[in-house]
């Protein structure tokens, strides 16, 4: 007991000490060295979109920038739920079936409507729309009711929920893509806005937009990051911890729902492959963002940079003609890089 | 016959001396026991004899021959076994992998287990353990544990054996069970260095006691020529209690009542009141239920029966949302643990438990933020270069004052104060109290609970005795000295 807490003492002292040498010396090229940290994720985009723009002759194009901002939206609006989810200390892996699931169920509902004559396909979608996000949000509420209710690890049941909804969806469209839509469906995942603005980038920005101002600026959003840096802290500070893990969970689950909704729009069907391995795409835009998988760090802004640069990379390589598989080597190396870093700067402030 | 010896064993550390001149010898056969309050430097002793630290000065001898160790694994080679209170078995293996692991029987590449369940059961025979070397350590309970650690440790023929505070965690039939062990291990030649806090095991179980004080060492008695009053006074010497000051009012509103309450294993039958503008302290040692007891009031924990008032209005199944919206706060003892969010910012902690404060509806209000972390960084004296820096840069003072001033943001009625001078400096804890006399001049009321008894008598109203679950007793401090206190909480007479 003594000993220890001398032993404590000192290492406070001698890290004081440290802390004031460092200041002193390095005053001059702190500034330097504090903007470059802060901003490397921008400088990075910003370098690669310099060399692609000179090797490149198809990229910096207003139509390549477009397909770059519309491709990335359909998996981009699930990265931010999943941000809100990670910086909660949890994951949810059992997304890409969510948007599969999202999409049979919409043409599903809407076929059987019609079917049934209870109602036009153009007014039965909505209820298939609103039918796919009530059951994304039950799967959350699901997810988080074993999570806080008997403390299993959000990794097992999301795992295992990969699964079971990835066959749920299967089995609901019999292997089949559901065809089923109406022709003005594909507005969401097709459409423009004045002639060249892609929808599914405007709802990416409202739904980044959205996630951003809850996660800077409101009560719950402070509650997120207190529960994902030190749960037990949280808890005893009077916040209802497994109230806003459920939360996290469910609202990951919505923008699964919604990222189903656009891409079943721009194939304009509803097929259990849909969404794959996308939450490879979410999970890597936040850690590549600066998100912490222990919890309790990550910035909403940071995942949308992530996203862009892990876009415009996928397109780079495209236009350069990496071959497909080779492609998927980067992007794995990409987060391996993004997490070495992240972790050798936490390393370094211990 | 082996003996073990220190000769002028001196160790210092920036600023303080740990040990002073210490030279002391026990030898095999009998159960030494070493006692002292917290700071008294019994650890100090202990950790050196297990070879984690080294003295600064002086020497350790086993058997006439000069030690040297280099780290805890040489000290094992060189013959001294220690049983630390936090238990270091592998759940997932059997009794038997646990004793023999490393040195496991081989039968060419493979593990013998014939031959490993041999040896282990004869080692638990040879102790008169009565646990299957196949059981799972898993299923085991804490002081089965504790029995094995200790046929392991002894299965390498130390010649000497430290067992740090083994009954902290047990109940009193499964101490029972282990003096008899330890009664056992008498007959084996070795050395047996015992480390407790609770004063009456020790006639049960000690043939010496050696008590340390201040770092420097005041005897060593027989037990059998040794009074209660002896060995108080012999650890204790003569304290300076300082007072209280004498603007402290105690209003006659009860601002929180208990009912019988009760938590199965961990506190029974608890009933008292707190008024305003008072200061109640819970006196007793480490596993008396104090902690667990001001948990379950808060709603961190839950309790079988019993009932709660805050203000004369019941409150139901609590919970911390509940209590802090009743006007509860509580700092816990852990700060690392349950107290602070270290990835976050001064300014994050001071106002984590506030978020409804600062907010208009959903939206946090910047200017408030900013002004309650600046309020707590002006009030409590926070020393801080900027509010936005990580929480982890402060010292251990300033980081229990974040604490504190992360729930004084609540404005609280109560506030339960869990050991609030662990791990900070002799200032700070002044500072600490300080802040708490503020708070029962503003009319807040407070429940305080530390280990060390002398900070208890210096700010407290009233403190209660919590001794195995149950408040024994109410004292003044006013009325009772430092020695009283202490052999109250310990379960001695009073006398």
């Amino acid at each position: 007991m003594y000993g220890g807490r001398k032993e404590l003492k000192t290492n406070e002292l001698g890290l004081n000490t440290d802390k004031l040498n460092t200041n002193k010396l390095n005053r001059s090229k702190l500034n330097i060295k504090k903007i470059t940290n802060k901003y490397m994720l921008e400088i990075i985009l910003l370098a690669i979109v310099i060399i692609m723009t000179f090797t490149s002759r198809g990229f910096f194009t207003t139509a390549n920038l477009l397909n770059i901002l519309r491709n990335m939206s359909l998996q981009g609006v699930i990265a931010f739920g999943m941000t809100m989810v990670i910086i909660a200390g949890e994951i949810d892996l059992s997304i890409g079936s969510t948007v599969a699931l999202s999409g049979v169920i919409i043409a599903l509902t809407t076929g059987k409507l019609e079917k049934a004559g209870i109602m036009p396909m153009e007014q039965g979608v909505w209820i298939g729309i609103l039918l796919a996000f009530i059951s994304a949000g039950l799967f959350g509420l699901f997810n988080g009711f074993l999570l806080t209710k008997f403390k299993m690890p959000s990794f097992i049941i999301t795992l295992a929920m990969l699964n079971v909804l990835y066959g749920l969806a299967a089995v609901l469209s019999k292997g089949f893509p559901v065809t089923t839509l109406p022709k003005w469906y594909d507005v969401f995942g097709a459409g423009q806005v004045f002639g060249v603005i892609p929808v599914p980038a405007i709802i990416l920005l409202a739904v980044f937009a959205i996630v951003f101002v809850v996660m800077t600026y409101t009560k719950f959003g402070r509650s997120v990051y207190a529960v994902g840096g030190n749960p037990e802290a949280a808890r005893l500070s009077g916040i209802n911890v497994k109230f806003v893990k459920i939360v996290c969970l469910v609202v990951v689950q919505l923008c699964a729902a919604l990222s189903g909704l656009l891409v079943s729009s721009q194939v304009m069907s509803g097929a259990f492959s849909f969404g794959r391995g996308w939450e490879m795409t979410a999970i890597s835009s936040a850690i590549i963002g600066g998100a912490s998988l222990s919890g309790g760090i990550g910035k909403v802004w940071g995942t949308l940079v992530g996203l862009i640069i892990l876009g415009v990379i996928n397109n780079s390589m495209t236009l350069l003609g990496v071959d497909e598989y080779v492609q998927y080597i980067v992007r794995g190396l990409l987060i391996l890089i993004a997490v070495l870093i992240n972790t050798i700067q936490t390393q370094k402030k211990d | 016959m082996s003996v073990l010896e220190t000769r002028n064993i001196v160790k210092t550390y920036p600023g303080t001396i740990a040990l002073n001149d210490v030279s002391v010898s026990f030898e095999s056969g009998k159960v030494h026991a070493l006692i002292g309050k917290n700071g008294s430097g019994k650890s100090t002793l202990v950790k050196i004899f297990s070879g984690a630290i080294e003295p600064t000065r002086g020497e350790v001898l086993i058997d006439g021959v000069r030690m040297k160790f280099s780290d805890p694994r040489d000290a094992f080679a060189k013959g001294i076994a220690t049983v630390y209170q936090e238990l270091s078995l592998v759940p997932g293996l059997t009794v038997a992998e646990n004793i023999l692991i490393g040195r496991l029987p081989m039968r060419g590449r493979f593990v013998d287990w014939k031959k490993t369940f041999a040896i282990a059961g004869e080692l638990l025979k040879e102790m008169n353990v009565d646990i299957p070397p196949d059981e799972v350590v898993y299923n085991l309970s804490v002081w089965q544990c504790q029995m094995v650690e200790i046929v392991k440790a002894m299965s390498f023929r130390p010649k000497v054996l430290q067992l740090d505070e083994p009954t902290s965690a047990l109940a009193q039939h499964e101490i029972q069970a282990l003096f008899k062990m330890i009664r056992e291990l008498k007959k084996k030649d070795v050395v047996i260095i015992y480390v407790t806090h609770r004063l009456h095991e020790l006639w049960e179980i000690a043939d010496t006691c050696t008590v340390l004080r201040d770092g420097r060492l005041i005897g060593t008695v027989p037990m059998q020529e040794a009074t209660h009053k002896d060995i108080i006074k012999m650890m204790f010497g003569d304290v300076e209690i300082h007072t209280r000051p004498h603007d402290l009012k105690v209003e006659d509103e009860v601002v929180l009542e208990v009912k019988d309450l009760v938590r199965k294993d961990k506190f029974k039958n608890v009933s008292f009141q707190l008024k305003k503008g008072e200061i109640l302290g819970i006196a007793g040692m480490l596993g008396s239920g104090r902690t667990e007891l001001l948990k379950s009031i808060f709603g961190a924990d839950p309790f079988d029966s019993g009932e709660i008032y805050i203000n004369g209005q019941r409150i139901f199944s609590p919970s911390p949302v509940k209590m802090k919206k009743a006007g509860l706060a509580m700092t816990s003892e852990d700060r690392k643990r349950e107290g602070l969010n270290q990835i976050a910012s001064i300014k994050d902690n001071l106002c984590v438990a506030s978020l409804d404060l600062i907010a208009k509806g959903p939206f946090i209000k910047k200017h408030k933020e900013d002004e309650f972390a600046q309020r707590q960084v002006n009030e409590l004296n926070i020393k801080v270069s900027d509010v936005r820096d990580s929480v982890s840069s402060l010292s251990g003072g300033n980081q229990q004052k974040v604490v504190v001033g992360n729930w004084l943001n609540t404005n609280p009625k109560v506030i339960f104060f869990d050991e609030p001078s662990r791990g900070i400096d002799v200032k700070a804890k002044q500072q600490i109290f300080q802040i708490i006399w503020e708070q029962s001049r503003k009319g807040v009321s407070s429940i305080m609970v530390s280990s060390e008894l002398e900070e208890l008598l210096e700010v407290c109203h009233r403190i209660l005795i919590m001794r195995e679950g149950l408040i024994v007793g109410e004292i003044k401090p006013e009325e009772v000295k430092i020695e009283e206190l202490y052999s109250l909480c310990m379960g001695g007479e009073k006398n």
